[in-house]
């Protein structure tokens, strides 16, 4: 609950905050943080190493379940098929470049250098408004990088890191000043993609606006507003 | 010339992967996935969810495995926290967030060392041991959220005490079982 619970036994507290780690007893944000603060320090890495290895004494009782014959191809596809992707699109994936993106904006230049790099656009587009987003939220492991290029009008987003839910999906909004939220649809976690601008969200488009993805029922938010949690927002900057 | 342990082989064909070896992939695979669809069911107990869960562990392994070290962990140890990672994974992100957010976590002190990797047979009875030191509803409660995924609340439903007894039982069982497992 609060730092009271482990205080009264300092060492006893930080060792048993591991253990709930690897046993997965931590909430999600909470998990993250401590996930961090593990992947920092050799000394918490052992403490998680050694609660590892001893559990996985416990492996045994996993009983061994045949998997269906028909998902070894699916996932060779899944796995070979991004493996085989030609080499300017490994920049764009990079995980360790896109998650700079996020950590601040000093690697957001960096990213418009890489970005226009491999991006074949006009030369007039140089005076286009650029302007990038990181979304994301305190408690989520939803992180989305987001890319407006005013040459073509479109919103590349790019997912860091989370993972699809079955039965639900995340949808993207732009939020302008006090106006409500405006989808812009359903967008996938495992792939990029691109989005247009709606003329509604196009008037008001600009620095400030607001890009949001919250968890909603399959195929997005019935009633046309936000339903879900929000896992993730960010302001639109320029670059 | 002695042949190889298993664990050697399924460490073998970790490191091949990570050269992008698509036949030791298959060949992982075949040693290794009845064993993680077996985590992946236990924890998420739908099939269809365990299905989808496997072949997203599986791209994992394949994206990953420069990641895997050897004398950290042995390496089916490693791979079933990949599969079962994955499904708390799965789980966690359907349950609510609490206000937990300011739990102090500081370096440990200098205990004793945990030692490198050992194989799985060699610590089996060994935290059957210290499991049998706790009370016997705690001991459960552990294996509980190890195998089952459970959470605290679903463990302080299952054995019907608050959710705060729960977090105290089990950070208390977990303190005692990591002194008798470094004694």
């Amino acid at each position: 609950m609060t730092s009271s619970d482990h205080s009264d036994d300092p060492s006893g507290g930080q060792n048993a905050l591991v253990a709930e780690y690897v046993l997965g007893l931590l909430d999600s944000a909470e998990h993250q943080r401590v996930g961090r603060l593990i992947e920092a320090d050799p000394a918490l890495r052992a403490e998680r190493d050694f609660w590892v290895n001893r559990f996985a004494a416990l492996n045994t009782q996993f009983e061994e379940v045949a998997v269906p014959g028909h998902l070894l191809a699916r996932i060779e596809a899944r796995a070979f098929g991004d493996a085989a992707k030609p080499a300017p699109a490994r920049l764009w994936d990079s995980l360790m470049l896109w998650r700079s993106v996020a950590a601040g904006a000093l690697a957001v230049a960096v990213v418009a250098v890489g970005f226009s790099a491999f991006q074949p656009t006009p030369t007039s587009s140089a005076l286009a408004v650029q302007l990038v987003a990181a979304l994301e939220q305190e408690g989520s492991d939803v992180k989305f990088v987001a890319l407006y290029d005013g040459a073509t009008g479109m919103v590349r987003l790019t997912a860091l890191s989370g993972e699809a839910i079955p039965d639900r999906d995340f949808e993207l909004w732009a939020i302008q000043g006090d106006n409500k939220p405006v989808s812009m649809g359903v967008i996938p976690v495992n792939a990029r993609s691109a989005i247009g601008l709606s003329p509604e969200i196009a008037a008001g488009w600009g620095e400030g606006s607001i890009l949001a993805i919250t968890l909603e029922p399959k195929g997005g938010a019935p009633d046309g507003d936000p339903t879900g949690p929000v896992v993730a927002k960010g302001a639109v900057t320029p670059i | 010339m002695s042949m190889q342990s298993p664990s050697q082989d399924i460490a073998d064909l970790i490191a091949r992967c990570a050269l992008r070896d698509r036949a030791a992939f298959r060949s992982l695979y075949e040693r290794t996935s009845a064993k993680l669809f077996g985590v992946t069911l236990r924890i998420l107990r739908d099939r269809s969810e365990a299905e989808e869960a496997i072949q997203e562990v599986y791209v994992k392994i394949w994206q990953r495995a420069d990641r895997y070290v050897a004398g950290g962990t042995s390496p089916i140890s490693w791979l079933v926290a990949v599969a079962r990672n994955h499904s708390l994974d799965i789980l966690r992100a359907r349950r609510p967030v609490s206000d937990d957010i300011d739990v102090a976590l500081e370096i440990p002190d200098a205990g004793p060392t945990p030692e490198r990797a050992t194989e799985d047979s060699q610590e089996r009875s060994r935290i059957d041991t210290c499991l049998a030191t706790l009370e016997p509803d705690r001991a459960e409660a552990v294996r509980g959220a190890y195998l089952d995924g459970y959470s605290y609340d679903e463990l302080a439903q299952r054995f019907e005490v608050p959710l705060n007894t729960m977090r105290t039982w089990l950070r208390r069982s977990l303190i005692k079982l990591r002194e008798c497992l470094t004694a």
